[in-house]
């Protein structure tokens, strides 16, 4: 059982670890106050709020977990300590994240000590099933292995297009993987799930875009594996993003979630255009994001073709109209009722339609958008340079590219599902930010997503020349998540219980 | 102090594992010793202090003064705080300001109720965001003691003695124990085993390092200065006593090493005892861990700071009973500890004043330390949560 008003009091506070200064004294509180507890009634109204979320901290002293207390039963052994703050003004408890303590396994707490970490937005601990879930970013983990410390600065934007396009983007994906054969995917750790990678992908792509967070007006979250039926991931992410202007607890932006299979983001992007490109909507910016801990029945069962694919992650992209690194040329999507792959409501895993998901699903849709939209615009293969296609696995991109006239170094590129896996909601825009990641000014991309029960949104994309400058603004693109020394391999029935969570 | 409160009469049950009986049962029962120790009867109550942690949590219990009417058939007043510390500050202010003649205190718990969530609810009610972060009742111990051994450098040899002083302190706690009919543990232990235990573990500190969770209830008759000598010849006097209270979140504290409360309740117990520090000769310190028992030694003055663990492992290298520090002789937790005695936590502070009571009056046994006859001053320390709230009372008896 869960009290709601006490989880989203934690929740408001926790996932931004917000905190104050007193303006008098300079003394910092985590928790908001009305007045410092040194300075009394004089500091009233003399507390500037400040928040950690984007912060680093020192571990200052750590020991070991190895029996926790209930709730934390499912994260196993851990590493629990407490960090520092702005040179001791703040300390906050802290458990490790992303470290899987060995059976026996002995910790060197002082080697841990001293370190630099970074705040993690996390699931905080096990509830029953029917609970709102709790979330919470007093979860750490090391600043100098997988994820960096990154500061996140607004810059102000100094060119604006005619055009509505991409202004930033964030890819991001765990530490853990699991290898079989050729092919590599992406593991989530056990305290995270679609929300938490959502809200990790929008904040390495607000680092991106330099956009400030309070100018988004809308954020789309597409996912076909939110822990909620119903409750939207979006409303999380613009609440820990500080998405719009906030005001009283209430941030001043429209958050949806959509769903459709594996184009449920792909699908909002030219919504996400439009807004901004709409003068009466008054929307600087707008967010979309895909993000799934992609579900898959165990091996042995109905549907468990899927479990060899499956990846985690999330992906976010920034549309506006200033400062653009690529722009929309334009658009094209088509649908129709082909059930090639479902899950019905109250089920955990979805089922496929074995060969009815080639051919008459993912062949037929993606290559029905390609194809129009290059005929619209007039365009031949050779006149793109990369493209972009859904990834369910490598073979798939492969034919269909190769069928549309794409040389390797066209599609090669794009091609992450050995890297990641399936990441649904995530798969071709984690395409799309790996060709963004290496893509030159002037540029044309050719993305075509696919969602099951079926469709595709084509897009052609024409890179700018301040894509370039943005490019060292972001310490996380996919290469460095793909191919990075601090991966952690994990064998099948770690996996398995590493998906299924806290 | 003024109208010093007169400890006439202390009673408790063991401390362990109580299946069988209600949590009323364990309080009449410490009652009862009391009572029969002091030939008091209940209509001579006027009032009852009474404490329990987490009775209303563990055992679903509100209104524990209910019970205790029942029982007693009594309707005078009756007020419940969380530890025994706190309920007997308020008897002693009553008594000092003449409202009371002869009043109960009392405390009980009954944690082995709950045994399957005892551990989260120890924990969010110590320190709820340690508690969201992942933080166990043991973690804040061992954090401390990092925190400790990174302060004053603690490294290599030293390490491993500051190592060993913890262990012997637990070995120590075990060894005051089998002579304690009371204790739930009255078995000996090695350093070995308590060094095995935190081997085992991979951590700072081992199941050996940590009280226990227990079952248990103390009582104790508090009477005006005036009244006292028509129940005994030889009452014990609360000569002074102060609490003080510090932060729910331990890391946000200003200093990890020590407990701020329990220095400055024992600075404001001495003034109004008008003691010094070296008289005390008899110690209740509320060693919820072995590292809490080193810390206290320190806080409370007797040790200086960043050296309780030397004085302890040389004292137990050829262990006599107390530890020498600075060539002066300290008895420390002789009924055990909480780590061998006990530690009910409501009930947990009336058998440390239980076991002061008994030193000083000469009537604790096998356990009795005599020092040119029976001390004259003792002391307890108490604390609730991960020192959240410190209690220091310093008892002198007849002599004194």
């Amino acid at each position: 059982m869960s009290s709601e008003p006490i989880e989203r009091r934690v929740s408001y506070l926790g996932d931004r670890l917000k905190g104050c200064r007193c303006l008098i004294c300079g003394k910092e509180y985590f928790e908001i106050r009305d007045y410092c507890g040194s300075c009394g009634r004089k500091s009233f109204g003399k507390m500037a709020n400040i928040d950690l979320f984007y912060d680093k901290g020192v571990l200052e002293v750590c020991t070991l977990v190895n029996e926790p207390t209930n709730k934390f039963t499912k994260l196993g052994s851990y590493v629990y300590g407490i960090v520092s703050f702005h040179n001791g003004k703040i300390r906050v408890p802290c458990r490790l994240t992303d470290r899987m303590i060995r059976q026996g396994e002995e910790i060197d707490f002082s080697a841990f000590e001293g370190r630099e970490v970074v705040p993690r937005f996390r699931r905080r601990y096990s509830v029953d099933r029917s609970d709102i879930i709790p979330t919470i970013s007093l979860a750490f983990t090391f600043a100098d292995e997988y994820y960096p410390h990154q500061e996140y600065a607004v810059v102000k934007p100094n060119k604006e297009y005619d055009a509505p396009g991409i202004v930033g983007y964030g890819v991001y994906t765990s530490k853990f993987r699991i290898k079989e054969g050729n092919i590599t995917r992406s593991v989530p750790f056990v305290d995270e799930d679609a929300i938490t990678a959502a809200v990790e992908a929008g904040k390495l792509a607000l680092i991106h875009s330099g956009v400030d967070s309070a100018l988004v007006g809308k954020v789309y979250v597409g996912s076909e594996s939110n822990p909620y039926a119903v409750k939207p991931i979006a409303s999380k992410v613009a609440q820990v993003l500080k998405l719009g202007e906030e005001d009283e607890g209430v941030q001043g932006v429209d958050a949806v979630d959509t769903e459709f299979a594996c184009k449920a983001a792909t699908s909002m992007f030219k919504d996400a255009a439009s807004l901004v490109n709409y003068p009466k909507a008054n929307i600087q910016y707008s967010m979309v994001i895909g993000a799934d801990n992609s579900q898959a029945a165990p091996r042995d069962c109905p549907g468990g073709e899927l479990d060899l694919f499956v990846g985690f992650g999330g992906c976010a992209y920034i549309f506006g109209k200033t400062d653009l690194i690529a722009e929309i040329e334009g658009w094209y999507s088509c649908t129709s009722d082909t059930p090639d792959f479902w899950r019905r409501d109250g089920e955990p895993f979805p089922m496929h339609g074995g060969r009815f998901t080639g051919d008459p699903a993912y062949f037929k849709h993606i290559r029905k958008a390609a194809k129009k939209l290059m005929e619209r615009l007039g365009l031949k293969p050779s006149d793109i340079n990369y493209f972009v296609a859904h990834q369910p696995n490598v073979q798939f991109p492969v034919r269909i590219a190769k069928e549309l006239g794409f040389k390797e170094e066209q599609y090669l590129p794009s091609l992450q599902v050995a890297n990641f896996g399936n990441t649904y909601s995530g798969s071709s825009p984690v395409g799309l930010a790996a060709v963004l990641d290496i893509a030159k000014p002037e540029e044309r991309i050719l993305i075509v997503s696919y969602g099951s029960g079926a469709g595709s949104d084509a897009y052609s994309l024409i890179t700018t020349s301040q894509i370039i400058e943005k490019r060292n603004r972001q310490k996380m693109p996919v290469a460095y998540q793909a191919q990075n020394p601090f991966l952690e391999y994990v064998d099948y029935t770690t996996y398995r219980r590493l998906k299924l969570g806290m | 102090m003024p109208n010093r409160p007169a400890i006439v009469a202390v009673g408790r049950t063991k401390f362990g594992e109580h299946y069988e009986k209600e949590p009323e049962k364990l309080i009449e029962e410490a009652w009862l010793r009391a009572s029969e120790d002091a030939g008091i009867e209940r209509k001579d109550l006027e009032a009852c202090y009474l404490s329990d942690y987490f009775l209303p949590i563990t055992n679903k219990l509100g209104l524990e003064e209910g019970f205790l009417s029942e029982l007693t058939e009594l309707h005078v007043p009756m007020e419940v705080t969380r530890s025994f510390s706190s309920a007997l500050s308020n008897a002693c202010n009553a008594i000092q300001a003449g409202r009371y003649n002869i009043v109960l205190v009392g405390g009980i718990e009954k944690m082995t109720d709950r045994w399957d969530k005892i551990r989260d609810d120890l924990m969010l009610l110590e320190d709820p965001w340690s508690y969201y972060a992942g933080c166990t009742p043991e973690a804040n111990h061992e954090l401390m003691l990092r925190a400790y051994i990174r302060k004053y450098g603690v490294k290599g040899e030293d390490l491993e003695k500051l190592d060993i002083a913890l262990a012997q302190v637990s070995v120590k706690n075990h060894l005051h124990a089998t002579k304690n009919e009371y204790a739930q543990y009255q078995r000996k232990i090695t350093v070995e085993q308590v060094l095995n235990a935190r081997k085992e573990a991979r951590k700072p500190l081992g199941l050996y390092d940590f009280a226990p969770i227990s079952d248990g209830a103390s009582a104790l008759i508090l009477t005006s200065d005036d009244v006292a000598k028509k129940f005994t010849e030889k009452p014990v006097h609360v000569l002074g006593f102060a609490s003080a209270t510090d932060y729910l979140t331990f890391p946000a504290r200003q200093d990890l090493t020590r407990f701020t409360v329990s220095e400055i309740a024992m600075k404001n117990a001495l003034k109004r005892a008008g003691i010094n520090l070296w008289e005390i000769q008899v110690l209740e310190v509320y060693d919820q861990s072995t590292v809490m028992e080193m810390i206290s030694l320190e806080d409370l003055g007797f040790c200086k700071r960043g050296g309780a663990w030397k004085s302890i492992y040389q004292s137990c290298q050829d262990y006599r009973g107390y530890y020498e520090i600075d060539g002066r002789r300290l008895f420390v937790n002789l009924n055990g500890g909480l780590k061998a005695d006990g530690n009910p936590l409501g009930a947990t502070g009336g058998a440390q004043i239980f076991e002061v009571v008994k030193q000083l009056k000469g009537e604790a046994g096998e356990r009795q330390v005599m020092i040119d006859g029976t001390p004259k001053y003792g002391c307890v320390l108490e604390l609730e949560g991960f020192g959240t709230k410190g209690y220091v009372y310093i008892l002198g008896g007849t002599s004194s």
